[in-house]
């Protein structure tokens, strides 16, 4: 089957104004700022976009389970350990072997789902580790003094213990807000979405240094920022620990 | 995942470990356990530059009790950094290679070891440094027999978090174009196939465990029969390590 | 006191619990962008409507189609060219980017990732076929390869007018040092030629295999990110490598291919392979769109293309649109 051709051949555009546009890319110079501005919303606030969603849907979901499973194994303490062992290895697996491994799974495959599954799996051992601890170190004349209070087991997890417990649910919650952010880059080799997208790019077209220093820059930033923001939350929510 | 389809996929990433990683038929590609000693090599390398920086000044600082500010916020930094992103930005100045690797896993290393060393010695009990130094010890004395002893968990402590990401970091660096370690046979199923992206996953996890499990002997080997009878030989909750 | 202070901090717990799982969802939702489909990003990009009355676009109310594409810079433009006119004529179409080698690429397809993606009928026939004879010409390469994806269920789409096969590559002054003008030329360098190419060359027949096999070289392989090659090439990391022959870098004039007489590499026509079910949901329409834009698909255009993106930088998902608006495909 011969190709079919267009009669006169197609009109080709000068791209963005010819190579002469384009010296500095050409150049591969180490900052480009032309091609920040021209990519900044075709390409970078997107990966920073997709990026957040990951990471925040990520959270969202770790956080759930691991504060049920914690309320579970505070109440119940034969959990602990079963939960701490699952958790831990699924920790120690290797982010780009966790990857790879979860992509064949029938129903997975190359989606979002399959990368959250993975972040979230991340964020398990930390967040448990944390919130039980935490838990945990409540004095015990505290909750003596909740119980005198008259109130009852939720009451008393609700408006004495968990708060108490902040400081270390938000460590944790530090802790893993940055790991996902973290490993978000490595799970654009599943779903094309975030800021890893743009850097595995960039090594793949000739090392264009200036979009690696800008994805790269801007993952580094925004775990500084999403890091930076928990503390302030930590400050503000636990004024008894600025005394 | 169908448990029998499960128990053949393993069945299969397992006689890839068997046979070394030799993909039938193709003689020329490095096998499994090459690619772990490459793997170890590099990691070691950063891992060794890391400890001869950060070790000695992480220390001193705790001994002279002045830097806290630097040595914790260098630490909370530290847990920040993305590891691809200092790969990349490391390409982005030195191109792909060794160097830009070692450079990645130095600066991923550096910091918990630093902050570990100086919490570690700054925070040993000020009466037991008294009473040392009104034994007539030197201050060299003191920080070689008092403070360095009562330092080893929680100096050890940054040593493991440092070692397990300087680990899965090598194999990440597969992504930036190096090639020379198991993150090599993960980004390529094409010719490794299912089998072997799940081989060497397991070779990387179970790498990652035996580094653990070594640092951790070497630990208990360096730490005072006083502080493991006193069950002081494994530092707190808060130093959580963190994975690439 | 101590009463207010307890009792802020649950409320504050739990406003950043629910804020936390709003700005997910919220933000998952909001995710799909109005503009052109970026090869960076599985969002769902609806038509970009504005033509006439709803309805009278031959891609409205048909079923929403997921196409792919694989690992480098012309698949990148490929796939966002086709998703962008599909899209201009109302089918709802994912693009899944990225996703990889024409082996998990083609996996993908089988199992129902992807709906279609842009593929070289001489890599499909040889990569995944394992077809060792080596065909004589473009016309029976597509014939054979259209047999062999039909039983799988898919079908091969009209192909381009360009074609752009593996070719070894070297710099022109080792090419004129050495006097090599043929891959057969490359057996006197022995096993001290350095070859380089991306991990799976070394285990295709289309790679090291056939050029072992027919013409008797055996280099030392280097392993090398696609990108990277003219890099590797410039600096002596390699003497040769498995280029692209429509690379924008050829354009510079500082590097010859070497001819392959024998057709290890074969030939490679970009032919769509969709899966016959969608072709038959979708209506003829689906089909006439994508091969209007394969008709326009000429060597320059493409080089065209490749150049901007891999030499320029620029985004394949704006230089796909920049051309097609040129052609009226998309407005």
């Amino acid at each position: 089957m011969s190709p079919v051709l267009v009669a006169g051949g197609p009109v080709i555009p000068n791209f963005g104004g010819g190579a002469s546009s384009f010296g500095c890319e050409r150049a591969n110079h180490l900052f480009c700022t032309s091609w920040i501005s021209h990519n900044w919303s075709s390409v970078l606030w997107p990966a920073l976009r997709q990026h957040v969603v990951l990471t925040l849907i990520a959270i969202a979901f770790g956080f759930a389970i691991s504060t049920a499973l914690a309320l579970l194994a505070y109440r119940r303490q034969w959990l602990e350990r079963p939960v701490l062992i699952v958790t831990s290895v699924l920790y120690t697996i290797p982010s780009l072997a966790l990857f790879e491994l979860l992509e064949p799974v029938p129903g997975l495959g190359l989606s979002r789902t399959t990368a959250e599954i993975a972040l979230v799996s991340y964020t398990l051992l930390i967040l448990f580790r944390n919130m039980l601890t935490g838990l945990r170190e409540v004095p015990a004349e505290v909750r003596d003094a909740a119980a005198g209070m008259g109130m009852g087991t939720t009451q008393s997890l609700l408006r004495v213990e968990l708060p108490l417990a902040l400081p270390a649910i938000i460590a944790g919650l530090r802790i893993a807000t940055v790991t996902v952010i973290s490993l978000a880059t490595v799970a654009s080799l599943i779903d094309n979405e975030g800021l890893g997208v743009p850097i595995l790019n960039a090594i793949s077209n000739d090392v264009f240094k200036t979009e690696l220093i800008a994805a790269g820059g801007m993952a580094v930033l925004l775990a500084l920022l999403a890091d930076g923001l928990l503390v302030a939350l930590q400050w503000v929510v636990t004024p008894w620990t600025r005394a | 995942m169908h448990p029998l389809l499960l128990g053949s996929v393993l069945g299969d990433a397992l006689s890839f470990i068997g046979r070394n990683g030799q993909i039938p038929g193709q003689p020329h590609f490095p096998t499994l356990v090459y690619l772990t000693l490459e793997t170890l090599k590099v990691a070691g390398l950063g891992m060794a530059v890391s400890l001869v920086v950060a070790i000695p000044l992480g220390v001193w600082l705790g001994h002279i009790h002045r830097g806290s500010f630097v040595a914790i916020n260098l630490g909370n930094i530290w847990r920040a950094l993305p590891s691809l992103a200092v790969l990349a930005i490391g390409v982005a100045f030195l191109g792909i290679g060794l160097g830009n690797v070692e450079l990645a896993l130095i600066v991923l290393a550096v910091p918990p070891i630093i902050t570990n060393a100086y919490v570690a010695v700054d925070g040993v009990d000020r009466e037991v440094v008294d009473a040392a130094r009104g034994m007539g010890l030197t201050g060299w004395q003191v920080l070689r027999q008092v403070e360095l002893p009562q330092a080893i968990p929680l100096v050890f402590a940054g040593v493991r978090t440092a070692a397990l990401f300087v680990v899965s970091t090598t194999t990440i660096a597969s992504l930036t174009g190096y090639s020379g370690s198991l993150g090599d046979i993960i980004n390529n199923e094409t010719s490794y196939h299912l089998s072997g992206v799940l081989g060497a996953a397991i070779c990387i996890a179970a790498l990652a465990l035996v580094v653990e499990f070594v640092l951790a002997g070497v630990q208990r080997l360096l730490t005072p029969r006083g502080l493991i009878l006193a069950g002081e030989d494994e530092p707190a909750l808060e130093l959580v390590p963190a994975v690439g | 006191m101590l009463r207010s202070q307890f009792t802020r901090a649950p409320a504050i717990f739990a406003v950043l619990a629910v804020a936390v799982a709003l700005g997910a969802c919220g933000s998952s939702s909001s995710s799909s962008s109005k503009s052109p489909a970026t090869s960076s990003g599985t969002s769902t990009t609806q038509s970009t409507g504005g033509v006439s009355a709803s309805g009278s676009l031959p891609g409205s109310g048909k079923p929403a189609v997921t196409i792919g594409d694989k690992n480098f810079t012309e698949e990148y433009i490929l796939g966002a060219l086709y998703t962008q006119a599909l899209q201009a004529q109302g089918y709802k179409v994912t693009l899944k980017g990225n996703i990889g080698t024409t082996e998990i690429t083609y996996k993908a397809l089988q199992s129902g990732q992807i709906d279609m993606y842009p593929e070289y009928d001489g890599t499909l026939l040889s990569s995944v076929f394992n077809y060792t004879k080596v065909p004589t010409s473009a016309a029976q390469t597509y014939a054979l390869t259209q047999t062999q994806v039909k039983k799988h269920g898919f079908v091969l789409l009209q192909p381009t007018p360009f074609y752009d096969t593996d070719a070894l590559a070297v710099t022109k002054k080792f090419g004129t040092a050495h006097g090599l003008h043929t891959i057969a030329d490359l057996k006197k360098l022995g096993h001290s030629l350095k070859l380089g190419g991306a991990p799976e060359f070394a285990t295709r027949f289309s790679g090291l295999v056939g050029l072992r096999k027919l013409y008797g070289v055996n280099p030392t392989f280097v392993p090398l990110a696609i990108g990277i090659t003219y890099k590797a090439i410039d600096t002596g990391q390699v003497d040769t490598f498995d280029a692209f022959s429509t690379d924008a870098q050829l354009t510079s004039g500082k590097y010859a291919l070497l001819s392959d007489p024998k057709h290890v590499f074969g030939f490679q026509y970009v032919t769509p392979v969709v899966k016959q079910s969608v072709l038959d949901a979708e209506g003829p329409a689906f089909a006439q769109t994508i091969d209007k834009v394969s008709a326009l698909l000429t060597l320059p255009a493409i080089q065209k293309m490749n150049a901007a993106v891999a030499l320029d930088q620029q985004s394949p998902s704006v230089v796909a649109q920049a051309f097609l608006k040129a052609n009226g495909l998309v407005k």
